[in-house]
């Protein structure tokens, strides 16, 4: 018998080796595409790298370029807060000081204002010679001294060229407070934000066959909730970034799938699992030994414990459920972009960035009696996933800090939570992000 | 640089046309592994999708240390046995012996004119877990104690699935011989 099973093994070895079998058509063009998705998203990543770096440059470069700006208008301008009554005083040796009064780096007190206004608009300053450089309007200003004995009364006053004077002095008794540099104004470029929202859930299916057509149809969404802190930093008027990190926890509904608990005691195989159920998210397997799964007139479910093989109603199992639901919760780290295009009391922005989603709890549960009895997890589910973003968000200013906001968001996971045979299928999910946020 | 290497470097590069041309080389053996381990078309179909996927999305693994054909076999094989253990490893042991064990030994030994198309149809007939015992053994190599660990049954199962597939190859085989000579005297 041995000799006759070598024979037999030498026969199908040799005969088998090398042949050769035309595929089936149609076979690469799935495959193709196949490794065309999977690889879309290792693009979109180093594109996404290549954008938050070239983001990152720009930030620093910015705000490099501000510390700069802020330093010189520090020098250019002072105030003299020892003197008996304040003085300010704007030495003229620099035109960049110029450049800081038109940037309103001078700004409004209760009593007192600087602003540019145009030359053609003075009249009474007759003892400055005028220079054809921009001009300041001062309000309220009760006494003013150009040079060392050069006086100018009334609202208005003339720049003179640089080389007549060397300074400018400022007398005003009454000033209390007064913003000459960069470092006191209070410009909230930084702001924190708690948002929160409940989240419809959904999947797009892409080179789909039957069975997952077939599957994606009992499956619903769960109500489905993400919230969390977000930080962003305002790089123009019109421009802001923003990331933060917020916690989103997705669900389903698999209908068609009956639950029984108390199969413990007819368990007679080996393995971790009992069941494994297929869904549109990978393969649910079952943990909880407790339980007994069959589905109504679909092939859906693996296992030893087929009709054939055990019977839940003839062992007197209890049923729990028809329906298994599937939770997914992630940790989400967005990088965002905004973009302002109503600055009002009312402000409107246009959000648009991508998000890295970590994986940080699934489990399969379904209920009983309104608890919650656990079935087991989701196996084979993308640790990380990149998703993209797109929505409008409404912002109204309380006050010059607070603000409420609103954002109708949706977001387009890039890749597939989980890849089903001959299918992939991207989750998409739909929010309303409402909270507050606070700038400082 | 020999020319599977530049397909490879091609492959890796995200180029069609050397992704195509390795598909197109190989697809043909590796289908047939797939039908050696699949009792069903459109299930053999899925391995070989399943299996190309693998292939492209692991060939920057590939060290060009030993057969590259080879390489791809065995990632094939393994998406059989994934295939095999998903829909199989929950099965009881003991349903295995519910299979109807052929009555007689074969006599015919002259297995000429037999040729690979037979083969494969013969060796598709048999219940799938003798034929991943048997395809393991005869054609990959495998030990029985390997064997035992791949498909989660005990050493002597795999021995006993061994030896009863032998038994109905060798009777299918003996029958298909007999055939065909009757079809060649006619």
């Amino acid at each position: 018998m041995n000799e006759k099973g070598a024979n037999i093994d030498l026969l199908f070895r040799n005969g088998l080796k090398d042949y050769e079998v035309l595929p089936p058509p149609g076979a690469w063009d799935r495959i193709h595409s196949a490794i065309k998705i999977k690889s879309r998203p290792i693009i979109l990543l180093r594109i996404a790298a290549v954008v938050t770096i070239l983001l990152t440059v720009s930030f620093l470069t910015y705000k490099w370029s501000r510390e700069i700006s802020s330093t010189t208008s520090v020098s250019a301008l002072s105030f003299n807060v020892g003197a008996p009554s304040p003085v300010i005083s704007v030495p003229f040796d620099d035109p960049q000081y110029l450049t800081a009064i038109r940037n309103n780096q001078v700004r409004n007190s209760s009593n007192f204002k600087i602003e540019p206004i145009n030359y053609g608009t003075i009249s009474d300053a007759t003892d400055v010679a005028f220079s054809p450089e921009p001009i300041m309007n001062i309000q309220e200003t009760k006494s003013l001294s150009i040079g060392n004995n050069t006086t100018v009364r009334g609202p208005l006053l003339a720049l003179p060229n640089r080389s007549q004077v060397n300074s400018i002095y400022i007398q005003y008794p009454d000033l209390q407070y007064l913003l000459v540099n960069n470092s006191t104004i209070p410009v909230n470029r930084w702001s924190i934000a708690a948002m929160a929202s409940p989240t419809y859930y959904s999947g797009i299916s892409s080179g789909s066959d039957q069975l997952s057509n077939k599957i994606m149809s009992s499956e619903q969404p769960l109500f489905s909730y993400s919230g969390g802190l977000s930080f962003s930093y305002k790089i123009s008027k019109r421009f802001s970034i923003q990331s933060g990190l917020y916690y989103s926890s997705l669900g389903q509904k698999v209908d068609g799938i009956n639950s029984y608990s108390g199969f413990t005691q007819f368990v007679n195989t080996k393995g971790d699992h009992n069941f494994e159920v297929l869904t549109s998210n990978g393969k649910v397997f079952t943990t909880n030994p407790d339980v007994f799964l069959t589905a109504n007139g679909s092939d859906r479910i693996l296992t030893a414990y087929t009709k054939d093989v055990f019977d839940p109603n003839k062992a007197s199992l209890q049923p729990v459920n028809s329906s298994l639901n599937q939770n997914f919760s992630y940790l989400e780290f967005p990088v965002i972009l905004r973009y302002k295009i109503v600055d009002k009391t009312i402000g409107i922005n246009l959000i648009g960035g991508l998000s890295y989603n970590l994986l940080v709890h699934n489990s399969v549960y379904t209920t009983l009696d309104g608890k919650i009895y656990p079935v087991g997890d989701t196996k084979g589910l993308n640790p990380l996933n990149l998703s993209s973003s797109l929505g409008m968000g409404m912002e109204y200013n309380i006050s010059g800090k607070l603000s409420l906001n609103l954002e109708p968001t949706f977001r387009y996971y890039l890749n597939p939570f989980s890849v089903t045979t001959g299918s992939f299928i991207h989750p998409y999910s739909f929010g309303i992000f409402s909270g507050v946020s606070y700038k400082f | 640089m020999s020319e599977i290497k530049k397909i490879i470097k091609g492959c890796l590069a995200g180029n069609r046309r050397d992704q195509e041309l390795l598909y197109r080389r190989h697809a043909g053996k590796l289908f047939a592994v797939c039908l050696q381990y699949s009792g069903n078309d459109d299930e053999a179909r899925d391995i070989l999708q399943e299996g190309f996927i693998k292939i492209f999305e692991n060939l920057e693994h590939f060290k060009h240390e030993g057969s590259f054909e080879g390489w791809m076999r065995r990632i094939t094989v393994n998406t059989a046995l994934e295939k095999f253990r998903c829909r199989h490893n929950l099965y009881r042991v003991d349903d295995i012996d519910t299979i109807k064990e052929p009555d007689a030994e074969p006599d015919n030994q002259d297995y000429a004119g037999l040729d690979a198309k037979d083969l494969l149809e013969i060796i598709r007939e048999l219940p799938t877990k003798y034929r991943m015992v048997f395809n393991l053994f005869a054609i990959e190599g495998y030990s029985h104690k390997e064997i035992s660990k791949i498909v989660n049954i005990s050493e002597g199962t795999s021995k006993s699935n061994l030896s009863r597939a032998r038994v109905i190859l060798q009777r299918r085989v003996g029958s298909y011989t007999g055939l065909k000579k009757k079809v060649v005297n006619e």
